[in-house]
């Protein structure tokens, strides 16, 4: 991976270092991974499960993207879906849904940056 | 000590499971995992379950998420758990982030280790491969003392025959001498096995006294080695001298048991010494050496002894010829060959046709 793609990353909020680290180096796994990522439903199922009301499909998706976030080292995107998943465990609704309005630009910012690798 | 884990040094060993919704998830297991033992994936938990169950030994370990659609890891793992499966092959929860209630239900059900995602390779490696080489290890373990077990008891087996055969050498050879045949302590043996073990003379004795009387009434003549072949196997009658000495063969077979050692120190030798002191008295106490009389002589005595003058009727003898069953019976009911107990005769004549079957060959 050349070093500019890999700040565009960085600037997205990708810690490349750490995926890498937890795919034993495997770069070509890490950019299979990120293309699958912009396949992951759970977003879509999040942000619709937000807009339904639907609190248990909301934690579902919120936690599972979560997981994948952490596993690919997208840390910004983690921090807040973790804050999330806590606020929807605390029966928090209205917090879990107005941080929406963070983790969507986050989301962009990361699939915008696997996009133009 | 050793550091027989670490990565690179693992040969493949084993299938492992993978149960995870998140196809993200799996790869990065599988990329952990693969280089060290055969992947297999599962995309939700009932589709786990369901490969667990069809094989429940094909894996050495399982990665068990713990939200997924379907049927979640703890539902999983409770099924699992009902089935023991987890004490067999370690189960490892990995997850987001999990409450203490459900480590603590997850535990509850034998879950080997919980571990956190995202995952750390190097540690979620080290922990997984510790588990699964201390679960093989003990599967040898176990199945190594199983087989040694099995060792032990043939072997205990194989100095109980060693020791059956050469009691029943000695007996033979004694026999032999008096030119007998050998059948004669085998059968000895058998109808004595037969009275104690089905019909109620044997009430109150339990299958190994049983098994050890059958085989001390092997010994019954064993004193006969004492006795000269003049008489022992003189054709005509004995003398009143001769008789007294052929008498003595009950009295020198007891002594020559208590002479051994190995056999004093065994629940046979009572028994065996028993039967040979004793398998010449008379219920009316007209027998000898001691002229005991009625239930004065155990039963195992009484027993032997009327094996022993029913094996003598039917067979051919230095001094006699064969008597017919008809007549061997008709001999024993009169008391021509000494006196019984009624109920010990009662028994044996309703055994009788199952005893006639072991001189048919």
């Amino acid at each position: 991976m050349d070093e500019s793609k890999k700040r565009d990353l960085l600037a997205a909020g990708i810690d490349v270092d750490g995926a890498l680290a937890r795919l034993m180096g495997n770069e070509t796994l890490f950019l299979r991974l990120l293309q699958k990522f912009l396949a992951d439903k759970n977003y879509a199922k999040l942000v619709n499960a937000l807009e339904t009301g639907d609190a248990e499909a909301a934690l579902a998706a919120s936690h599972t993207l979560k997981g994948v976030c952490g596993n690919l080292s997208m840390t910004a995107l983690f921090d807040l879906l973790t804050r999330q998943v806590a606020a929807l465990r605390a029966g928090q609704w209205q917090e879990a849904v107005d941080m929406l309005a963070q983790i969507a630009p986050a989301y962009e910012r990361v699939s915008g940056a696997i996009r133009g690798l | 000590m050793m550091d027989m884990l670490s990565p690179g040094e693992v040969t493949a060993s084993g299938r492992l499971l993978i149960i995870d919704d998140d196809a993200i998830n799996r790869a990065i297991l599988d990329n952990i995992f693969s280089p060290y033992y055969e992947t297999e994936e599962a995309e939700d938990g009932r589709e786990g379950l369901d490969k667990i169950l069809a094989r429940p030994d094909a894996y050495c370990a399982v990665l068990l998420d713990v939200i997924m659609p379907e049927m979640n890891g703890l539902e999983v793992l409770e099924r699992l758990h009902s089935r023991s499966f987890p004490e067999r092959t370690p189960v490892f929860l990995i997850t987001a982030e999990a409450s203490d209630e459900t480590m603590r239900r997850a535990y509850d059900m034998g879950v080997m280790d919980v571990i956190s995602k995202p995952v750390v390779p190097y540690i979620v490696l080290k922990r997984v491969q510790s588990v699964i080489e201390l679960y093989q290890a003990r599967k040898r373990l176990s199945s190594t003392v199983a087989s040694q077990q099995t060792e032990l008891l043939e072997q205990a087996q194989k100095i109980i025959r060693l020791n059956q055969g050469m009691i029943e050498a000695l007996s033979t050879a004694i026999e032999f001498r008096s030119e007998e045949s050998g059948d004669h302590v085998r059968r000895i043996h058998d109808i004595t096995w037969h009275l104690l073990t089905y019909t109620p003379l044997g009430d109150g004795l339990d299958a190994e006294t049983v098994r050890q009387i059958a085989l001390a009434s092997i010994m019954h003549d064993v004193g006969k080695i004492a006795i000269p072949d003049a008489i022992l196997n003189k054709p005509g009658k004995l003398t009143a001298e001769e008789y007294e000495i052929m008498k003595t063969h009950t009295t020198q077979g007891a002594l020559l048991l208590e002479r051994i050692p190995q056999l004093r120190e065994t629940g046979l030798y009572s028994y065996a010494a028993d039967i040979a002191r004793h398998h010449h008295e008379r219920w009316d106490g007209r027998g000898y050496p001691d002229g005991l009389r009625g239930d004065e002589i155990t039963i195992w005595a009484q027993v032997v002894s009327l094996a022993d003058v029913y094996d003598a009727l039917i067979s051919k003898r230095v001094y006699k010829a064969a008597f017919t069953r008809e007549t061997a019976l008709e001999m024993i009911r009169d008391g021509a060959c000494g006196v019984f107990s009624p109920r010990l005769l009662e028994h044996f004549f309703a055994a009788e046709d199952k005893l006639f079957t072991l001189y048919r060959h």
